[in-house]
């Protein structure tokens, strides 16, 4: 493969749709809304919906307790024990899923649209009447370990943990989704019971979904699926996430032949005014593939890694621009030497007007290409729910960034990309890199 | 749910990606392009995928990592584009690109908006043809190709557990050998062995076009009559025969590595492919395996991680698009805590139970209907007839091979499904491999160890 595609954090594309896709609101007889764009093209029903408040709600020493319970959500509900429920899911072809980010708690389901019934009546279950029985808590605890361990071998893991323990501190992005040994296994069904009551609720639930339903078919589902769900969900709150004042080089030693480096510092949030500007810029320096300044000045012309990028990722509490690369330890030094002078270009003197428009031109036009199937569809939709932006977004969000202006690009670059304020956190053996602080290998 | 680890060329593609009814229609110009629309308008889109029936097992002895190679230069410019413009363009329509390279086949693919399909076709034409591969380009390309080989296998011990598992299950056979080469011999690779394995593999008439998305198909024809038609075509050298299938011998292989902190471990079977088989077994393969891993409710997970809690994590699959022979593996997670042989031994008794008892007729049936039904949802996506039609014609098979999947896999009989199985308990080309935490790496220890496999300068 000629690069990897990688997604940084939990990285929002927001998408639109040039070609004119119909967002209907659907409000339920109790309440519930969701946004659906109905297509009947293909006899395929998909769902998305999230609960806010992820992982972030985990307490300090709970860590990997959200994750754990929606994994457990479809391992036995209501009449049906694990297998059962399993067995349901699978004669029925029904793709239903559950999973925890830093945010938010995801679920999704993807049918065929004759089961449409059974998938609504799985969901409905796995959401308000999950067993959480102890023989599936501990095959699932099992299964997070054994996932657990897999992170701690793995040089890319190693490197995030660093930066962001080092940049979150005590803050809950700083947790680890999975937990750690030690409190995985501390987590108690009375634990997760209690989590997954006082966060699977009404009034932090969005829905999307698209596909082969009409308005009229889809509003009694979401009474029957969500209605028995308590109102009001109890979030604990998470304040905003404070950089540390100095930013630092950290090295996590590791035998190796090459070292994993992620670079980091303080980026707009999706509601702040410099939005657009940033995704332009962000494009020109890291994120635009082949057309990136560090894609063409660290790969193209000197042939010392195979991937570099940057990107931003916009969560709750924080904004962050975060880039990686992995080199050959005795070419890491020379690489980030390349990578600097290229940040530091960039910010002196910003992007060109050529640039500007080859960012504005992939940023508009890629509008329609991540809306090629339901789930994807129905992704987006909930995508622009957790951002409070409007229902009719997708029709003027490329409007916003065609009116982003060169002095607004030159003001971001001022703004967000000086690189003296970036935080690295290596994983290996490099040579010609002095770091601030060194961190162990995290073994638990 | 499951932790999914190390098969990677299983993991490159689910089973489903054959599950495929795209209804298709199949042209063949006249200088000998195979090209294949299926229409879905969905969203105003198109995803174009452009195989070429050339890949790794292609490669003279010596040169492995050619096809690979090949595969980055092809965006280092061609006589009217210069390096690196193609995905420039590209991006600059708001589209992507990206391409791949296996042991049979190496394909390019860009998703456009609808209207930009004709410049997305010039521009794989104008690549078809006129490639120029330049000294100043092609070296530090070299270079990039050495760093994705240290990222992705030798600074990996997951990387390095795969390569070393094929290599061994396959010891001097075109299969065994990485695709991305080994890295003394990917370091003398040059600007001309390129351009000479471009010459001999890249034309017209040794190439599929996929087209998938919101196009009406007579409409891409003319198109792609304009654009792809008018390149000539030339004599392809023929592919590589396979020669003898590898030595039928039984294998085990422990790694251990200070980077490990859980054990995994793997079980592999040389099996025919859909190329090699003799009476449709490889559907039969296809039917076993889903029976044997069909997530949580397949047999393996509910009897090894269920009921025996020994393994966190379980997972059988099998890729028969291959020209030679295929690979069937089940790979495994243990639970905290379980000795991999414990697991390894279990695994085993329970094969073997089956292999006698036979599965049962209703879990047969169970596994045919969930894979009938992927059918549907293969439609939901643009790059999926890419996929199947293109892993299936490069390896030998057809478009009508692909439509008629459903229906053969509708045809396996529950006494086929355990004629595989036994055959299998049966197979001596077999490798049980294990990739181990170091268990006397103290803190201090892991931190200073060298694998004890360790494969950078494996010359085969």
């Amino acid at each position: 493969m000629r690069y990897f595609i990688a997604i940084l954090l939990m990285g929002l594309i927001v998408a639109g749709n040039a070609h004119a896709t119909t967002i209907t609101e659907v409000t339920s007889k109790g309440g519930i809304k969701a946004w659906l764009v109905e297509d009947h093209k293909l006899p395929l029903i998909a769902a998305e919906f999230a609960f806010r408040g992820g992982v972030e709600q985990d307490p300090v020493d709970k860590q990997g307790l959200a994750h754990l319970t929606m994994g457990l959500l479809t391992e036995g509900a209501g009449a049906y024990d694990a297998a059962t429920f399993q067995q349901e899911m699978a004669d029925h072809s029904i793709i239903l899923r559950f999973g925890a980010s830093r945010d938010v708690l995801m679920g999704s389901v993807k049918c065929l649209s004759e089961e449409k019934a059974k998938a609504f009546e799985l969901l409905h279950l796995a959401v308000t009447a999950p067993h959480f029985d102890k023989s599936e808590v501990e095959r699932l605890r099992s299964q997070q370990l054994s996932g657990l361990k897999g992170q701690l071998g793995n040089p890319d893991w190693q490197a995030r943990y660093a930066l962001f323990s080092q940049i979150f501190a005590t803050h809950p992005y700083g947790f680890r989704s999975l937990g750690s040994i030690q409190s995985l296994s501390s987590l108690t069904e009375k634990d997760i019971k209690g989590f997954a009551a006082a966060h699977l609720a009404q009034d932090n639930l969005v829905i999307a979904v698209a596909g082969d339903i009409t308005p009229v078919e889809l509003a009694p589902l979401l009474d029957q699926v969500f209605g028995q769900l308590p109102k009001k969900a109890q979030l604990a709150k998470i304040g905003e996430v404070v950089w540390p004042a100095k930013p630092a080089t950290i090295l996590v030693p590791r035998e190796g032949t090459q070292t994993e480096f992620l670079f980091t510092m303080p980026g707009p949030k999706r509601e702040d005014p410099d939005w657009y500007a940033a995704e332009i810029a962000d494009y020109i320096l890291g994120s635009g593939g082949f057309s990136s300044r560090l894609m063409h000045d660290v790969r193209d012309e000197k042939g010392l890694t195979y991937d570099i990028h940057t990107g931003l990722s916009p969560m709750d509490y924080a904004g962050v621009l975060i880039g990686e690369a992995a080199a050959d330890n005795d070419k890491v030094g020379q690489a980030w030497a390349i990578a600097l002078e290229t940040m530091r270009g960039f910010y002196k003197d910003g992007a060109t007007d050529k640039e500007i428009a080859s960012a504005k031109d992939y940023l508009t036009g890629a509008l329609p290409l991540v809306m090629t199937s339901t789930d994807k569809i129905a992704g987006v939709l909930v995508d622009l729910q957790l951002k409070s932006l409007p229902r009719d977004y997708l029709d003027h969000r490329n409007d916003y960034l065609r009116n982003v202006t060169k002095e607004d690009v030159t003001r971001v670059i001022h703004k967000w990309f000086n690189p003296d304020g970036l935080t690295l956190s290596m994983v290996g053996k490099p040579d010609g890199m002095k770091s601030t602080e060194t961190k162990d290998l995290v073994h638990n | 749910m499951l932790q999914r680890f190390l098969i990677a060329w299983l993991l490159c593609l689910p089973l489903t990606a054959q599950a495929a009814v795209f209804y298709p229609q199949d042209y063949k110009l006249d200088n000998g392009l195979e090209l294949i629309v299926v229409p879905n308008h969905l969203a105003p889109a198109i995803t174009q995928m452009v195989w070429y029936k050339v890949g790794s097992s292609d490669e003279t002895a010596g040169q492995t990592g050619l096809a690979h190679y090949l595969e980055h230069l092809m965006f280092r410019g061609t006589s009217t584009m210069a390096p690196g413009d193609f995905s420039k363009i590209i991006a600059a329509q708001g589209g992507s690109d990206n391409a791949f390279t296996s042991y049979d086949y190496t394909a390019y693919h860009e998703t456009v908006a609808a209207d930009r399909l004709e410049m997305a076709m010039k521009m794989e034409a104008d690549r078809m043809h006129n490639l120029q591969i330049k000294p100043e380009t092609a070296v530090p390309e070299l270079s990039v190709v050495l760093n994705e080989r240290q990222q992705r296998t030798d600074n990996d011990p997951e990387g390095r557990f795969t390569e070393k598992v094929r290599n061994t299950l396959m010891p001097n056979y075109p299969y065994g050998t990485p695709v991305i080469g080994w890295k003394a011999q990917i370091e003398k690779l040059t600007a001309e062995n390129a351009t000479q394995f471009y010459g001999q593999h890249y034309a017209p008439n040794n190439a599929v076009v996929i087209i998938s998305g919101d196009v009406e198909p007579e409409k891409v024809l003319q198109l792609a009559k304009s654009i792809y038609g008018v390149l000539p075509k030339h004599e392809i050298p023929p592919r590589q025969a396979f020669g003898q299938a590898p030595m039928p011998e039984r294998h085990s292989l422990v790694m251990v590595d200070a980077g490990i902190e859980q054990p995994q471990l793997e079980l592999n079977f040389v099996v025919p492919s859909y190329a090699t088989q003799k009476a449709k077994e490889a559907y039969a393969y296809e039917v076993l395996g889903e029976a044997l891993d069909g997530g949580e409710v397949g047999l393996l997970y509910k009897s090894l991680a269920v009921e025996q809690k020994l393994a966190s994590g379980v997972e059988a699959g099998y890729d028969p698009d291959a020209r030679g022979p295929a690979i069937f593996a089940i790979a495994l997670t243990t639970r905290p805590g379980v000795d991999p042989k414990v697991l390894e031994k279990a695994l085993m008794d329970k094969l073997q139970a089956l292999a006698k008892t036979g599965l049962e007729e209703k879990t047969v049936k169970a596994a045919k209907e969930r894979m009938r039904r992927t059918a549907v949802f293969a439609r939901d996506d643009l790059m999926m007839p890419g996929y199947s039609f293109g892993m299936a014609i490069t390896t030998g098979h057809s478009v009508n091979d692909v439509e008629a999947w459903p229906d053969r896999i509708e045809a396996v009989s529950l006494a086929e499904v355990n004629a595989a199985l036994r055959d299998l308990m049966a197979n001596p080309r077999t490798l049980s491999a294990m990739l181990l935490p170091d268990p006397n790496a103290t803190q201090a220890v892991k931190e200073a160890a060298h694998p004890v496999i360790n494969h950078d300068a494996g010359i085969r």
